[in-house]
């Protein structure tokens, strides 16, 4: 039983892991085959994990109405968000729109959830001028040199800056083009590598966190 | 306008504002919008999985009658497989079952990882670099060399030579197994500068989309001031008022004076 | 307690009323000034525009409600042109939140343009999976997507015909909001199928994406809001992205001068403490 428990999973990824990684050299149309059929079967699991996380959210929740803790009135407002949405949605096969007519399902989708979401990130805006205001401070040379490149790159990219300092648009077309480019690629490169390290702990076995569940 | 837009228009500027009275303080309104849009989120993603999952991928290509598309004749009876791999992903709920979990995340991130190596080499490792690498000196047709200096070309030598300098002296910055002295130091340092820049054009740029954002919202709700929505906003906003009013008046009654 | 203490302790609230009016002035009185283009969107303007009629074009539209006022307007900018040049635009989705989104623009376009649902344009929809997607287009259009999103299979769209999968595309562009986007399609994509690849993005991740358009990975890049403005303007077409501009810009120069002012009341405080010989409290 501890085969299936342990040892199997790390022989699965192993397996899988040098196989695919291999594939992308073997242009053989059984490999090709191989390749369409896998990535069909994970958007068909992607779909199962998109599960996990929504349980997860009903089970807080749950919890909180049951202690009755702080705001847990405002857990049924979720609760009816969520069975709402899915009565609406399943009643129209989850479209919506059809044959151009607005469902119900898409009013929610484009009167309540676009203007919730899109305002949720908009305020992020208010806070982003106050935390500049409060802490964007020259305080050493390395912060003063921050605080240039931000201003010319602010005035740069509006056309009221460019109409008052005409050379902002060049300056920030070539610290975005060059300076900037050449940071990002030297973290890019830092990245991967770090990725690719950690891919290859995973397929032998050295990282193990993400099995989880259940006892070894 | 029919009535289910005019209703949206009330319903959408309504929800703006109550998401927007967080920025005088927390209150009911904000959690209230804050607990919808949670829950409709989550509804929203539910249907389109089983609208996407079940039906286009699985039902579809498994039993529904008559359906045939290119290869996938009707009854594609292998999607058994992913099937049962995403049930067995389920079984963590249940903690007898909960090690069979683990059989499906291994095959995930298996595929996954493998699929990933080869093409993040080619693509983020040695594609990059090679850009990184260019020729400091641009070869003419009659054999000649030159040096082209303008800043206003990205492609330039000199750039070349500005961007070779800014990758290698970053990366060294990020190399803590070295200690940065002497010439290191100068390396390290220039990494610095290089880093202060990009993360003030990042910043630049990151002020630059928080404001899109916020005009987004404040362009609809000027659309539904208009007449045609009823003034949506202008009564709603009288209501958010009084009601963040009373709230403020009931909290100051309620809480102890100090 | 000093001028300059009580400037830099001010209630945040009023940083956002000013913040708040600044946005809305500009919008409800525009000052239309000139936008200028840039390189990096031009090239993806130029593609298109130089794309013989017929050519397949693919645009993923990954992103979400958050992202809709700098991504939707570059959306509705590229749709535009590319039913101008006459192109079989195929429409998904790879960020389930925008599914809603992305039919609605590709729908609402298509109708103003007088095009056909499954003969002129296709939308798929959305399916879970970022990478593992773009490796079954690229293996096969109708492998990763038996049916478009209104459940006709899609081997019998006349505006599929001929295409099997992603090397067939001609010019693919993706408008994303963060991970599973630009960079996903060029790694999953790009690399091993051979199609041209452009972007879109918002202004958080655009600086990320330089180092791809700068070694060609990607042909060009349309930076947020900004980028729309450019595209419209290239286009001929002024639509939400160049009202916007003028809201932009102002704010822009009124976050400049409340970090200059931040930065001259440090100063006065960082002088006055030291002249009378007290240490600056920390955080100050």
């Amino acid at each position: 039983m501890n085969f299936f428990r342990r040892q199997l999973p790390l022989l699965i990824t192993f397996v899988t892991g040098v196989l695919f990684a291999l594939q992308y050299y073997v242009p053989h149309p059984a490999s090709e085959a191989m390749l369409t059929s896998v990535t069909k079967w994970l958007q068909i699991i992607g779909g199962f994990a998109l599960v996990l996380g929504v349980t997860s959210l009903f089970h807080l929740h749950a919890v909180k109405i049951r202690r009755k803790e702080p705001g847990w009135g405002y857990s049924f407002v979720l609760y009816a968000g969520i069975i709402g949405t899915i009565v609406v949605g399943l009643w129209h096969n989850g479209k919506e729109t059809v044959d151009n007519v607005t469902t119900s399902f898409g009013w929610i989708y484009n009167f309540m959830m676009v203007p919730l979401q899109g305002t949720m990130f908009a305020i992020l805006a208010f806070f982003i001028a106050s935390a500049a205001y409060r802490s964007f401070r020259a305080r050493s040379p390395e912060a003063a040199v921050l605080l240039i490149a931000a201003i010319i790159v602010m005035m740069g990219r509006v056309p009221l800056g460019e109409y008052l300092i005409p050379l902002s648009g060049d300056v920030t077309q070539w610290i975005l083009n060059v300076l900037n480019a050449s940071v990002r690629r030297a973290i890019l490169i830092g990245i991967s590598l770090g990725a690719i390290a950690l891919s290859l702990k995973i397929i032998f076995g050295v990282e193990r966190a993400y099995l989880g569940g259940g006892k070894e | 306008m029919s009535f289910e837009l005019i209703l949206g228009a009330w319903v959408a500027a309504g929800l703006t504002l109550f998401i927007l009275t967080f920025l005088y303080q927390d209150n009911p309104l904000f959690k209230l919008a804050e607990h919808l849009y949670v829950g409709v989120s989550v509804g929203y993603a539910i249907v389109k999985t089983y609208d996407t999952v079940l039906v286009r991928l699985i039902y579809e290509p498994m039993l529904k009658p008559g359906f045939t598309q290119g290869e996938w004749a009707k009854g594609d009876w292998s999607l058994l497989i992913p099937l049962t791999i995403g049930a067995l992903m389920l079984a963590r709920y249940a903690p007898k079952t909960a090690w069979m979990s683990r059989i499906a995340f291994a095959f995930v991130v298996g595929v996954g990882s493998g699929l990933a190596i080869p093409r993040v080499v080619s693509s983020y490792i040695l594609k990059q670099i090679e850009d990184t690498v260019r020729p400091l000196l641009m070869l003419g047709a009659d054999g000649g060399v030159s040096f082209t200096a303008s800043l206003a070309n990205p492609a330039s030598n000199l750039n070349s030579i500005v961007l070779l300098v800014g990758v290698v002296s970053v990366l060294f910055y990020f190399f803590f197994s070295v200690e940065h002295t002497g010439p290191g130091r100068v390396v390290a340092r220039t990494g610095i500068v290089f880093l202060m820049i990009s993360f003030g054009a990042a910043f630049g740029y990151t002020v630059m989309a928080r404001m899109s954002l916020l005009i987004g919202r404040l362009t609809d709700l000027i659309e539904f001031a208009q007449p045609k929505y009823g003034g949506a906003t202008w009564w709603l906003l009288a209501l958010t008022i009084v009601t963040l009013i009373v709230f403020h008046l009931r909290r100051g009654r309620t809480e102890p004076r100090q | 307690m000093t001028f300059a203490e009580r400037m830099l302790r001010i209630d945040r609230r009023i940083i956002f009323l000013i913040i708040g009016v600044c946005t809305l002035v500009p919008l409800l009185f525009p000052m239309g000034l000139a936008i200028k283009t840039s390189p990096e969107v031009t090239s993806v303007y130029d593609y298109i525009e130089h794309m013989p009629e017929g050519s397949v074009f693919l645009l993923s539209l990954d992103f979400d409600p958050a992202s809709k006022p700098e991504l939707y307007p570059q959306a509705v900018a590229l749709l535009h042109h590319a039913f101008n040049r006459n192109l079989r635009v195929i429409g998904m989705t790879l960020w389930l939140p925008g599914t809603g989104m992305a039919n609605e623009v590709i729908t609402h376009v298509a109708q103003e343009r007088g095009k056909v649902n499954g003969k002129d344009y296709v939308f798929l929809g959305w399916s879970p999976g970022g990478g593992s997607v773009i490796i079954n287009m690229g293996q096969s259009i109708g492998t990763a997507f038996p049916t478009d999103y209104y459940n006709q299979p899609t081997a019998s769209l006349p505006v599929l015909a001929g295409i099997q999968s992603l090397r067939d595309v001609q010019y693919v562009v993706s408008l994303a909001a963060g991970t599973t986007g630009i960079e996903t399609w060029y790694v999953f994509g790009k690399d091993k199928y051979k199609f041209e690849l452009g972007g879109g993005c918002t202004g958080v991740i655009a600086p990320g994406l330089y180092p791809l358009l700068r070694s060609g990975q990607i042909n060009g890049l349309i930076g947020g809001l900004r980028g729309a403005a450019e595209y419209e303007v290239l286009l001929g077409r002024k639509g939400r992205a160049v009202a916007g501009m003028d809201a932009q810009s102002v704010t822009h120069l009124v976050i400049i001068v409340l970090v200059i002012l931040c930065n001259v009341f440090y100063f006065m405080l960082r002088r006055s403490r030291q002249g009378g010989g007290q240490a600056l409290p920390s955080g100050s």
